[in-house]
């Protein structure tokens, strides 16, 4: 097994963990970056290095959109409701899992590991994406099962070709992106955190409130 | 590459409407001009054509093109109902994004990049869930679908990695080729909100903009239905093995959707999410296809898919209609609306003969097909009636047109258009004053435009079922006189000891 993928692996795993675990929002921002820009590497051959640029590429934009949303003094999110140490072996748990089931029943083209990874961090996306209660948590939660389900691709079919890189960089930044607005536009109301919405907008049928207006 | 050149314009027109979103007029100007070069983007499309880049490339189709034509088409008629009508500053950058990534979906070659572009397409559309007055109930809206649309990437993501490979060895039991084809149809069934996962897209009718419903919900979810479609035919649907409990799921979604989706419609009093489960019940046809696992269905779900779009669209355009004309989207609030607007009640009647149609349109037996290639016997007899069941919303709506009026806002000549002398000597206070005056009038004339565009879809035109009926892209030449096959590198059948 190669040793230096064995160390991006866990640079993957730990970041990830980071992401779903830290109350502060900008560091778990930081564990998504880690796990975003390394989980592209975990695969056997490497990409080509345009390729290669492009995810990380992706991986920053994505990272760095999050983080403008997360301006402002010392702003919070949900965190992890266990503690990093349950999450830490929850992961450990699936990558072993993922390492032992690698290729699911067939001969793969792509390294066991990149499925270690990929299902710790489908694992960690879980609780995140199902109970969360907040914009970003939840938001995060869907940046790491992308990159799980990515790194499961990768584990079964090989290195993508330059073409799919190309759109895999594109998905990651439109999603960081897409979870940056949703960020922002929580906090327009004045409070300072992305809890969600305990009210449900609803459009207004009568009379004058619903007559034509310009674009807003 | 002329699907290139496609891209390219939607993608660039919707970054620099985004770019001038401080300024509404010059975005939705600049909107309008873009969506209108999608039009004549599309319509250049050479549907002959190819690019290799690497293992992979893109390829353009007949079908590519007519399915970006009117998609194209109908973005630009929404835009224009949605001006008048009401709506969000970032709806057309959206409407060409999503065309954009639609595009980019169907010309890919490799199924395991396409759904990658499906999935960014389906992200755009968290824009239009903002809602300017409560940021935070818009953007939890807005979450919830972002879920939906990254849980339904991940499963499609998962599933044609699984298949994406060599194969030929496999040790696997035929469970695992359930799984795969089950995680692929239930992604189709979330990104269409369908029965049982609605929940999310029953939400986006409370702050989506009417005009914008069908793009979010009909059109970006279309395109990876269509991958799906082709992806089943290749890889799942020549396996002799038994994949009967997860087509049975797919089975149950699909009917669930088609019948309890028209139920739904029946009783809601917004007429926002009349037309939200108007579109998920027509999905269900489409997901039903996905469980026939028979290339049969290839080219009337194809066909289906185009109506299902354009249809939707038409009624959603009416349902602007109605909101601008009538001052409200509250269906007890609409009596004698049918009486009051003529051009409303063509509009309405072409909605309802292109989505429901009737023996002989070719939408009607591309259903009907669907329906008997999916489901034996009485089974297949009750899902057909259950596919008309649009009819008991469309009469209930429809009843309460031809009611007497309970109360007048407008004239009685309200719906006509009124156009002043022009004032040479201010020519944009003009223009702005009958623009306003006319709004009424210039959305229900789009709901006609793309009404009669859902009938001539439902009766065939543009060669629209020989297009569906063409090969899915592929980096040969393409071949009108081959039906789809299955692709190499798939398992031979083979016993398996497993219980």
């Amino acid at each position: 097994m190669n040793p230096a993928l064995v160390g991006v692996a866990l640079a993957v795993v730990v970041g990830a963990v980071v992401a779903g675990s830290a109350r502060n929002a900008r560091s778990a921002i930081l564990g998504l970056v880690v796990t975003m820009v390394a989980a592209p590497v975990l695969a056997e051959p490497t990409p080509a290095p345009l390729a290669l640029a492009a995810r990380l590429v992706g991986a920053v934009l994505a990272g760095y959109l999050l983080w403008i949303a997360t301006r402002g003094d010392r702003l919070q999110t949900q965190g992890s409701l266990v503690g990093w140490p349950t999450e830490a072996f929850l992961a450990i748990a699936a990558a072993v899992v993922g390492f032992g089931s690698h290729g699911l029943g067939a001969p793969t083209d792509g390294p066991p590991l990149a499925a270690a990874a990929g299902f710790a961090l489908a694992a960690l996306a879980v609780l995140p994406v199902v109970t969360g209660r907040d914009i970003l948590r939840i938001g995060l939660g869907l940046c790491l099962l992308l990159g799980g389900a990515l790194l499961v691709r990768v584990s079964l079919g090989g290195t993508p070709d330059a073409l799919e890189e190309l759109m895999t960089a594109g998905l990651v930044a439109t999603l960081g992106g897409a979870v940056a607005i949703l960020a922002v536009a929580a906090r327009t109301d004045g409070r300072p955190g992305f809890e969600l919405s305990s009210t449900t907008t609803r459009r207004s049928s009568h009379g004058a409130n619903a007559h034509p207006r310009g674009p807003r | 590459m002329s699907l290139v050149v496609f891209v390219v314009v939607a993608f660039t027109s919707a970054g620099l409407a985004l770019g001038l979103r401080a300024r509404p007029m010059a975005t939705a100007s600049l909107g309008l001009v873009g969506l209108v070069a999608t039009v004549l983007a599309a319509v250049a499309i050479d549907p002959a054509q190819a690019v290799v880049v690497g293992h992979s490339g893109l390829a353009t189709t007949a079908y590519l093109r007519i399915f970006l034509i009117l998609g194209s088409l109908v973005g630009l008629g929404l835009t224009v109902a949605g001006l008048a009508a009401g709506t969000r500053r970032d709806a057309a950058a959206v409407t060409l994004a999503i065309l954009g990534a639609s595009g980019l979906t169907l010309g890919l070659v490799d199924p395991r990049a396409a759904v990658l572009v499906a999935t960014a397409g389906g992200l755009f559309g968290v824009l239009v869930t903002l809602v300017p007055t409560d940021g935070r109930a818009g953007a939890t809206i807005g979450i919830r679908e972002t879920r939906a649309v990254v849980v339904a990437g991940a499963l499609a993501i998962a599933a044609t990695a699984w298949f994406g490979r060599d194969l030929s060895q496999l040790a696997a039991q035929p469970v695992v080729f359930g799984l795969a084809y089950l995680a692929f149809a239930i992604a189709v069934a979330i990104r269409f909100g369908a029965i049982p996962f609605h929940l999310w897209a029953a939400r986006l009718t409370d702050v989506v903009p009417e005009t914008s419903l069908p793009i979010l919900m009909a059109l970006a979810p279309a395109s990876l239905a269509i991958v799906a479609l082709a992806w089943t035919d290749a890889s799942v649907a020549p396996l002799l093995v038994d994949l009967d409990p997860a087509r049975a799921i797919v089975l149950a979604i699909a009917i669930a959707s088609i019948v309890l989706a028209s139920v739904a419609a029946f009783v809601q009093d917004d007429l926002e999410q009349v037309l939200g489960y108007s579109i998920v019940g027509d999905a269900g046809v489409v997901i039903l296809a996905l469980a026939t696992l028979d290339p049969e269905a290839w080219a009337p779900t194809r066909t289906w898919i185009l109506v299902f779009i354009v249809a939707r669209s038409s009624f959603a355009a009416w349902t602007a209609g109605i909101r601008a004309g009538f001052w409200t989207g509250r269906v007890e609030d609409l009596r004698g609306w049918a009486r009051r607007s003529p051009v409303l009640s063509v509009a309405f009647a072409l909605v309802v003969i292109a989505s429901v149609g009737f023996p002989g349109l070719v939408s009607f037996e591309a259903r009907t097909s669907i329906v008997e290639l999916a489901l034996d016997g009485p089974m297949a007899t009750l899902v057909l009636l259950g596919t008309l069941a649009p009819l008991a919303y469309y009469g209930r709506l429809l009843w309460i047109g031809l009611a007497r009026p309970d109360r007048i806002l407008e004239p009685i000549d309200a719906w006509r258009p009124r156009i002043s002398p022009p004032d040479v000597t201010a020519m944009r206070r003009w223009l702005r004053t009958t623009w306003n005056a006319n709004r009424a009038f210039s959305t229900a004339s789009v709901a006609l435009l793309l009404g009669v565009l859902a009938v001539a879809t439902s009766a065939g035109a543009f060669e629209a079922p020989a297009a569906a009926a063409g090969l899915p892209p592929s980096l040969s030449i393409p071949s009108e006189d081959v039906a789809p096959v299955a692709s190499g590198d798939l398992p031979e059948p083979q016993e398996s000891s497993a219980p």
